[in-house]
């Protein structure tokens, strides 16, 4: 395929051509962006929690006057008697639900280093929750003490394996000690995984999977939260019957609706905005491409039939069907392949415009690969139909005037 | 010109598909483009016009103690500081130096109606002083507000909502009846009309945006913190402040837990009383001699706002998105202009043979691309109206706000006809350059 040719025919178009070529490279752009942030966000929506989310549901009762102790008896007493109930425990929050123990650590008493969320649980709460432990050792009944506010002064705690690598990167976490404020904390256990109530939410997106998990004895700072286990299937009725039991049991308090729900539902729930965002992301794409291959569609058609007679004239002279084809196809790929030169450009100043205002990371190359080979497939798809009208024009046209 | 838009007209109809195409690409762009905008237009609006451009945001930091840092990690930024002590709230508010001032701190409580089968609830009130309803402009229903003299005697008095009322008490015509908070018993005295300004602007520390959560109910401070109510959070407590009952609650004595806002009528009134709290501020560091303390601050709403960065960032992202979209889809339109324009160049040769100036054919161009555009617009409006109804689906907060209000209504229009000029300006200007002797002998 000669290019000569296909080359003084497209300066005689110099301004749609150009016109088309920016289009291809907006798109370009937008593109690999899109493509880039709705990966980011599917990432955050497959977060693992760490726990048994498909049969685990949150009681949450909001009692301002209650005594703790008296409030969980009555309410777990009441839980468990809910036909389907396997177990409950009480605990100060669950994934997906109300942060409540955001608190910054030290390692030398002096310096912050991190701001993890503490889970506190009762006795059974690790259990019921299915906490994975990796290594260490389970909590004994020693364990669990009495807290006058918040957490016990010293605690044997257990930590994820990324709060581990943060603090002691590349050292048995075992054993170690860490202190926020004057409560002393000492890591008994690693888990595997267990997300933080709002991961990514509002502790920084470095702050990923930073949770501790610390037993303590459920009273007058431990209570209100409920976390209870059932089998997946009945979760949803026993859900239902534990508000009902929940709220007879303590008419005082106050069952946040909100809340008490499943954790399956919390965790879309939580996810909702960024469902929200990956549709509209793909929906732009879509439409995005959409337009772009209309354009091409439309420009191409032009084309085509203002070059009839020429067509016409070289089919007359001896070139079969294909050169036609090809002619076109060719002329396509050079536009497209033009609008993709100015399109890496662009679409690295939008990712650096990206990076400067959101906290996006650097865009990998092999998006920007990705999107070409969609842009040239759209632009070879876009183009058949124009081009195979093309290849259709009878050479006798050459012999009509106009 | 006339003679231009007919032509232009005409040209329109000549290639009926290709300006279908057009006009349904820009429509799409205008509508994506709309929706976003329309969003962040009610997002940045004014929260209280004609009252926010005299409000400010006093704030003097008295805290005793050294600045908390486990706010700074993980990438937070500090200095989000910005509430004061109650203690201080009431000696500014003994100095009365602006023309209203009140202290504030929504609180999300639980409480209950009279009668033998109390009907239950919890939800956020606003606890304040009496000059908190005339300084927002919170209109009464029904009854009347609080008095200073009230303020000072504790008095168990309470405003509440129209709706709050039905919801409790079935009524709006509550007056006088019994409402308990805490262990407190307050009796009402007047009914509001709801109060929800978008954003919450004078408590963002509770929430920002949303029709639905609002301050269902104003109550004197001192009376709801006599009836055992804790303010929701703190900006820090001095060193020596007593021990706090349990982890989270804390004495807005010794803590920056309220929000004091004034009402002052031009800037000279502004800087004197931001010199008043400077002065106030040097004489609280002779009486305590604590260190490293900072300037007075006096924040206006519209500055309050952008400081605190309430729009959400989604937000802006779509509509930047929604504008490279408009981009590309006006690029896309231009290159279709410019075949089109070109393919007429034998007729275009013939006109400006004939004696047309190029400033006509520039002309008949343009006209042609904004009438296209207009088209567009036309088309954008139900698609603009469907985005925006898709949006208020989505309950994530904020998106009840997506409406489309008179004003964007008509910047969708001067955005359409805008589009049309720039998208046409590029392939008219290069019909109008056609050579007129090149063509008439091809032709």
């Amino acid at each position: 395929m000669q290019f000569a040719p296909i080359l003084s025919a497209l300066r005689r178009h110099r301004l749609a051509t150009a016109l088309i070529a920016f289009e291809i490279a907006l798109a370009c752009a937008v593109l690999c962006n899109a493509c880039f942030l709705i990966v980011q966000q599917l990432r955050a929506l497959h977060v693992e929690s760490g726990v048994a989310e498909s049969s685990l549901a949150v009681i949450n009762l909001g009692c301002d006057d209650c005594k703790g102790a008296d409030l969980n008896a009555r309410v777990t007493t009441a839980l468990r008697a809910v036909p389907g109930v396997q177990s409950v425990a009480v605990v100060n929050a669950a994934p997906f639900a109300q942060p409540t123990g955001y608190a910054g650590i030290s390692l030398d008493r002096e310096h912050f280093i991190a701001v993890p969320h503490f889970y506190a649980g009762g006795p059974g709460a690790a259990e019921t929750l299915g906490l994975q432990l990796m290594a260490g050792r389970a909590f004994q009944a020693d364990d669990f003490q009495t807290a006058e506010s918040w957490l016990p002064q010293n605690t044997s705690v257990w930590v994820t394996r990324a709060f581990a690598q943060r603090l002691w990167p590349g050292q048995d976490p075992l054993g170690k000690e860490f202190w926020s404020d004057k409560y002393h904390f000492r890591v008994i256990g690693v888990l595997a995984h267990l997300t933080p109530p709002d991961p990514g939410g509002g502790h920084g997106d470095s702050a990923g999977e930073w949770s501790v998990f610390a037993p303590m004895l459920p009273g007058d700072s431990l209570h209100g939260v409920y976390v209870l286990r059932a089998s997946a299937i009945d979760l949803p009725r026993v859900l239902r019957e534990a508000r009902v039991a929940a709220q007879r049991a303590a008419p005082e308090a106050v069952l946040d609706l909100q809340q008490s729900r499943t954790l399956p539902e919390l965790r879309a729930d939580f996810f909702r905005q960024t469902r929200v965002m990956v549709g509209t992301l793909a929906g732009v794409i879509v439409a995005l491409l959409l337009v772009t291959a209309l354009g091409i569609v439309g420009l191409a058609s032009f084309w085509v039939q203002q070059r009839r007679k020429q067509i016409g004239i070289r089919r007359a002279m001896g070139a079969t069907r294909g050169d036609i084809l090809h002619y076109f196809q060719t002329e396509n790929f050079l536009i497209v392949s033009a609008g993709i030169a100015i399109g890496i450009v662009m679409t690295f100043a939008l990712n650096l415009l990206l990076m400067k205002f959101y906290e996006v990371p650097r865009l990998p190359v092999y998006y920007l690969l990705a999107g070409a080979v969609v842009l040239w497939a759209l632009g070879q798809l876009s183009v058949l139909a124009p081009a195979m009208r093309a290849a259709n024009v009878p050479p006798v046209v050459a012999t009509r005037s106009v | 010109m006339r003679y231009n838009l007919m032509l232009a007209w005409h040209g329109l109809k000549r290639f009926p598909r290709s300006t279908v195409l057009a006009v349904v690409t820009v429509a799409m762009g205008l509508a994506a483009t709309m929706t976003t905008l329309a969003l962040l237009h009610q997002l940045t609006a004014d929260p209280l016009p004609g009252r926010s451009s005299h409000l400010y945001l006093a704030w003097v930091d008295t805290v005793r103690a050294k600045p908390t840092q486990n706010q700074s990690l993980n990438g937070i930024t500090v200095d989000q500081r910005h509430r004061i002590k109650l203690r201080d709230a009431e000696e500014l508010l003994h100095d009365h130096r602006a023309t209203w001032q009140a202290p504030m701190a929504s609180v999300f409580t639980q409480f209950k109606s009279d009668g033998d089968k109390p009907r239950k609830g919890s939800d956020y009130l606003l606890a304040t002083t009496s000059e908190f309803l005339p300084m927002l402009g919170v209109s009464l229903r029904s009854g009347r507000s609080w008095t200073p003299a009230e303020d000072q005697a504790h008095a168990p008095v309470v405003v509440i909502d129209s709706e709050m009322a039905v919801s409790l008490y079935g009524t709006t015509d509550v007056l006088g009846r019994e409402f308990h908070l805490g262990h407190g018993v307050f009796r009402i005295i007047g009914v509001s009309a709801p109060f929800a300004p978008q954003p919450h602007f004078y408590d963002l520390a509770s929430f920002t945006f949303g029709n639905l959560r609002r301050d269902q109910a104003f109550v004197p401070l001192r009376s709801l913190l006599d009836a055992g109510v804790d303010l929701a959070g703190d900006d820090g407590c001095d060193v020596d402040s007593p021990k706090p009952k349990t982890l989270f609650t804390s004495d807005p004595m010794y803590c920056a837990s309220v929000s004091y806002w004034v009402d002052l009528p031009d800037r000279a009134k502004a800087s004197d009383f931001l010199a008043y709290l400077q002065r106030y501020l040097d004489n609280q560091q002779a009486l305590v001699g604590a260190g490293h303390a900072r300037p007075a601050q006096l924040t206006r709403v519209d500055a309050w706002l952008s400081q605190q960065n309430v729009v959400p960032d989604n937000v802006r992202l779509n509509a930047w998105l929604a504008g490279s979209f408009l981009l590309l889809c006006m690029a896309n339109v231009a290159g279709l202009l410019a075949a089109r324009f070109l393919r007429r160049s034998a007729e275009i040769g013939i006109r400006r043979a004939l004696g047309a100036p190029q400033r006509a054919i520039f002309q008949q161009h343009v006209f042609e691309a904004a009438m296209i555009c207009l088209l567009g617009g036309f088309l954008a409006l139900p698609l603009t109206l469907f985005g925006l109804w898709t949006l208020r689906l989505q309950d994530s907060g904020f998106t009840d706000l997506a409406t489309l209000d008179p004003a964007m209504f008509g910047a969708l229009f001067a955005l359409a006809f805008a589009v049309g000029i720039i998208t046409g300006w590029l392939p008219a200007w290069r019909a109008s350059r056609i050579e007129p002797g090149l063509q008439v002998k091809s032709a």
